[in-house]
């Protein structure tokens, strides 16, 4: 066992979590001291400050629920302290979490009597990057060294995947509804590889609205009925929804189910006795429309990658609520597609993140030091592979290597080439593997003479089986610009880790010394261009507090921006005039979310969705009132989240938070519709206009995708669809512009056209000048140097001061 | 200013994947993994033949980024036959003969307008 690697996955759940381990041949799911092998998201804090975790902590949500918190992985990243009176004292999301944590650690060390420093954790698809680097923060919190981030459908993937028969090619579905979120997932395998072909998803839709669809009907059969927007009645409700929930789970398997509480609920001073009957039939009736609403999600995220229902070669179950045989029995029904069976929907997302973490080579156990016996020789190579013949390359430490070295595989049955070992100690072969199995190799080196020359490592091992690629980034990341705009640094998908720097300039001077003065550059996530529709998730402040020397007007900014394997962010900024470099990134912090503010927004969007109608049906855009229609439906449920939010509950807030953007953001495309006519306009001008500048100027790679686009403008024309269409008509002028900017006459243009504006530029004197060396430029046909001058021209132009404040303020551009 | 700013030229041929692993375009997707697996170790440990490949614009240099992002692209489909068409038709840059100075009269006319630019 001990030279056995050990691979650690943590589901850390809504509403429970679970760890698995796999030792290259099996997954195991980690039991805790009850012997269930999921525990509750659950912590209570007690009078002395003592920590109840789990199961046990789950009992005291009715009697004590002041000092237990569940549900509070919704609120990482938000920064906000949940309160326990009796303890008097709070805790961060992350500090509860780390608690959760913790006790899995725990269990692993009792169970398996290693402890363990590095795991996976799982993190839902959809996580913002402060959310990824509260979990990250949980992790070090309860002691572990290092810990990789996955998402969980990928996770679920992995493990449902693993065990599949044969490396039959097809498409499969992951159905995954949690607690508070639902997500699908559509994967295809082939060649022994997992490759994730698109994601959606509804992060409002989950096992809770199932119990408040029971608890609200429960609740209306009462003497005296209580309201979610009231405090007073939060107590009474929560009460009834625990019943909901446990009626719910004796519903998964008889017809008829008991609603009885032991005290009676105490409703606006009035004893209510609670003593209901509720049937499998009832609860179905409720649950349907939301069952309905994940596989209409199912049924669109099919479509956009061109599948139809019956296409499916599998679907996989995971999460509490798909137990329910009716979610089953409908999912199946309407997707007509098999449900695979035999694997468990309440840890398949660990036994994932544990099968990910050996792909990811992260042996969980703590780094024993071993003292080198022999000759040192770094390896690389594949700790999971889906090839079934890997390389394996090594290099020697040290002068003087030996000059051969061959693998001889455990079982005696397969022995490698001889590879020759280069003067600089490097040497590369391949290894055969077996199907699905773990292999381990002895290296055997060779000196100049022949004479066996002791290795360490002395021997690898690697598993064959079916591997995902790096981790795709979620969301697409980037700078928000002066202008309003964003800049796209690592596009959603973007495999992690990743790293990209692209050169700004600074709008206004940073004054040394002056602490008002401060270069913002916002770091922002979203898929749209516009930065206010993005998320801000991070800012780098440049403080005149903070500069060796005063930062010029125009000054280039060197920004770096970089995410880990775990979707951490980091970001630096090399101003090289000053030749000083910026790191600390700030406010990596959901942000908070005010009822009154949330109110207005909701207001003000509603407004704008009864514009956007009435301008839709006018021009007949059958797909954006579809998209409308969709978002009336989310407004609604943001306005429960918002009256709930003023009964004190943080998490709705955030989830109406999280709502209102993502309405506002569908908005702004639906907006796009406003403008048919013109845009329909626009883009046939484009399209003309391209097939003649790339037909004249472009290469042959560019001539054949410019008809690519062409073909998809039609569609999107003949499908009303702007939003598309604007797409396109950015990539054919994307085409043209690649085109004609190899033509010098390109720059005169830019060069006349910016000279027009000399007036009113920042630094006058300097922009005359530019422009007389631009004149000088064009007389000797020198086009390179035309072109710095034009781009340094556009740097002097001043921004609008709307679009910056869109831009959050960006000092850059 | 942002619609005027003309976008960069397209840096399609020298980070095209296949160039990046140094495969045919017709190379499978096993094959694609197992190259982009051997190029990583070989980036981590410093092997010189890694650290530079050819393209129709050059050398340029191999970073375990590149090589990422290109196994990404070639594992979309869709992603996948842009790439190919890109290296099939990979021009000799820099032999080529330069582009006429003047579009024509008739297409200049409403033409940059057409593309977003200011008039």
């Amino acid at each position: 066992m001990a030279d056995t690697p050990l691979y650690v996955g943590i589901d850390l759940g809504t509403t429970n979590s679970a760890a698995a381990v796999f030792d290259g041949e099996r997954v195991n799911v980690v039991r805790n001291a009850q012997g269930a092998t999921v525990t509750p998201s659950v912590v209570r804090l007690d009078k002395q400050g003592r920590v109840t975790v789990g199961t046990r902590a789950r009992r005291y949500l009715e009697q004590d629920p002041t000092n237990t918190a569940a549900e509070f992985k919704r609120l990482m990243g938000t920064g906000k302290p949940i309160e326990f009176p009796a303890a008097a004292t709070t805790r961060r999301p992350e500090e509860l979490s780390a608690e959760i944590l913790k006790a899995l650690r725990q269990d692993i060390a009792d169970q398996l009597s290693v402890t363990i420093e590095r795991a996976v954790i799982s993190v839902p698809a959809l996580f913002e990057l402060p959310q990824s680097a509260a979990t990250s923060e949980a992790a070090r919190l309860a002691g572990f060294a290092r810990v990789e981030l996955l998402q969980e459908p990928i996770a679920s993937a992995l493990a449902a995947g693993w065990r599949a028969d044969g490396d039959g090619a097809g498409s499969w579905l992951v159905f995954d509804l949690g607690g508070g979120t639902f997500d699908a997932s559509l994967l295809e395998t082939r060649d022994g590889l997992l490759r994730v072909v698109g994601h959606d998803g509804d992060n409002f839709l989950g096992g809770r609205d199932f119990d408040w669809a029971i608890t609200e009907h429960l609740a209306s059969q009462l003497a005296h009925v209580p309201r979610r927007n009231a405090p007073e009645h939060a107590g009474a409700l929560r009460a009834l929804r625990m019943a909901a929930e446990d009626a719910k789970i004796e519903l998964s398997r008889g017809d008829k189910a008991q609603v009885a509480l032991a005290q009676p609920l105490l409703i606006d001073g009035q004893e209510v006795e609670v003593d209901l009957e509720l049937d499998r039939a009832t609860v179905e009736r409720l649950c349907t429309p939301l069952v309905d609403r994940a596989i209409d999600v199912c049924v669109r995220l099919l479509a956009a990658h061109g599948l139809g229902t019956g296409q499916l070669a599998r679907l996989v179950m995971v999460g509490g609520p798909t137990v329910m045989p009716m979610v089953r029995a409908r999912v199946a029904a309407r997707l007509e597609a098999g449900i695979a069976e035999g694997h468990d929907p309440m840890t398949l997302v660990a036994q994932g993140a544990a099968l990910y973490a050996a792909t990811a080579a992260l042996d969980g156990r703590a780094v024993q030091v071993a003292v080198p016996a022999g000759r040192q020789v770094w390896l690389q190579y594949p700790a999971v592979s889906s090839d079934l013949t890997p390389h394996v390359v090594g290099k020697f430490i040290g002068a003087d290597p030996p000059a051969k070295v061959k693998l001889v595989r455990a079982d005696g049955a397969w022995t490698s080439a001889e590879a020759t070992v280069a003067p600089d100690g490097t040497w590369l072969t391949s290894v055969a593997l077996i199907p699905r199995r773990a292999c381990t190799f002895q290296l055997e080196a060779r000196g100049a003479a022949g004479e066996l020359v002791v290795v360490s490592p002395s021997s690898l091992t690697i598993v064959q089986g079916l591997t995902i690629g790096d981790p795709p980034l979620s969301r697409t990341l980037g700078v928000a610009l002066a202008n309003g705009h964003v800049q796209t640094y690592l596009e959603r998908g973007a495999p992690l880790p990743a790293r990209r720097t692209f050169t700004h300039h600074t709008i206004e001077t940073v004054a040394k010394g002056s602490s008002d003065s401060v270069l913002r550059i916002p770091i922002v996530q979203g898929e749209l261009s516009q930065a206010h529709l993005c998320r801000l998730v991070g800012t780098l402040d440049i403080g005149g507090d903070a500069v060796v020397d005063t930062v010029p007007t125009g000054a280039a900014v060197e920004v770096t921006i970089e995410l880990d394997r775990g979707g951490r962010l980091s970001a630096r900024a090399l101003v090289p005039a000053i030749g000083q470099m910026f790191e600390h990134v700030a406010q990596l912090l959901v942000p908070e979310a005010a009822p009154e503010g949330l109110e207005a927004s909701l207001r003000d969007l509603r407004r704008q969705l009864a514009d956007l109608r009435t301008d839709a049906f006018r021009h007949g855009l059958g797909q954006v009132i579809e998209k409308l229609d969709r978002l009336e439906s989310r407004l609604a449920e943001a306005e429960r989240d918002i009256d709930a939010a003023h009964g004190g509950d943080a998490d709705a807030a955030q989830r109406a938070r999280r709502a209102l953007l993502d309405v506002d953001g569908t908005m702004a495309e639906a907006d796009l519709a406003r403008k048919w006519p013109e845009l329909d306009e626009q883009a046939r001008h484009a399209a003309i206009s391209a097939s003649s500048i790339v037909g004249m100027y472009g290469t042959e790679a560019e001539r054949a995708l410019l008809q690519d686009v062409m073909t998809a403008m039609d569609k999107a024309r003949r499908d009303k669809d702007p939003a598309e269409l604007e797409r396109q008509m950015r990539l054919a002028n994307r085409l043209s512009n690649a085109a004609y900017n190899r033509t010098p006459e390109a720059w005169e243009f830019y060069f006349e056209e910016a000279a027009s504006e000399v007036s009113r530029c920042r630094d006058l004197p300097r922009a005359q000048r530019l422009v007389t060396e631009g004149k000088v430029a064009i007389d000797r046909d020198d086009n390179a140097e035309l072109r710095r001058v034009v781009k340094a021209l556009w740097q002097l132009l001043p921004e609008n001061s709307d679009a910056r404040k869109k831009g959050f303020d960006s000092g850059v551009r | 200013m942002t619609a005027a700013t003309p976008t960069a030229p397209s840096t399609s041929l020298a980070d095209n994947p296949f160039f990046v692993l140094g495969i045919a375009t017709d190379a499978s997707r096993i094959e694609v993994e197992r190259e982009a697996q051997k190029l990583l170790g070989m980036l981590e440990l410093g092997f010189a033949d890694a650290a530079i490949y050819a393209t129709p614009l050059g050398p340029r240099a191999r970073t375990a980024e590149g090589v990422r992002a290109a196994v990404a692209a070639l594992r979309d489909p869709q992603r996948r036959l842009v790439a190919e068409l890109w290296a099939r038709h990979a021009p000799p840059p820099r032999h080529a003969a330069a582009p006429p100075r003047e579009p024509g009269p008739a297409v200049r006319a409403g033409l940059r307008r057409a593309l977003g630019w200011r008039p």
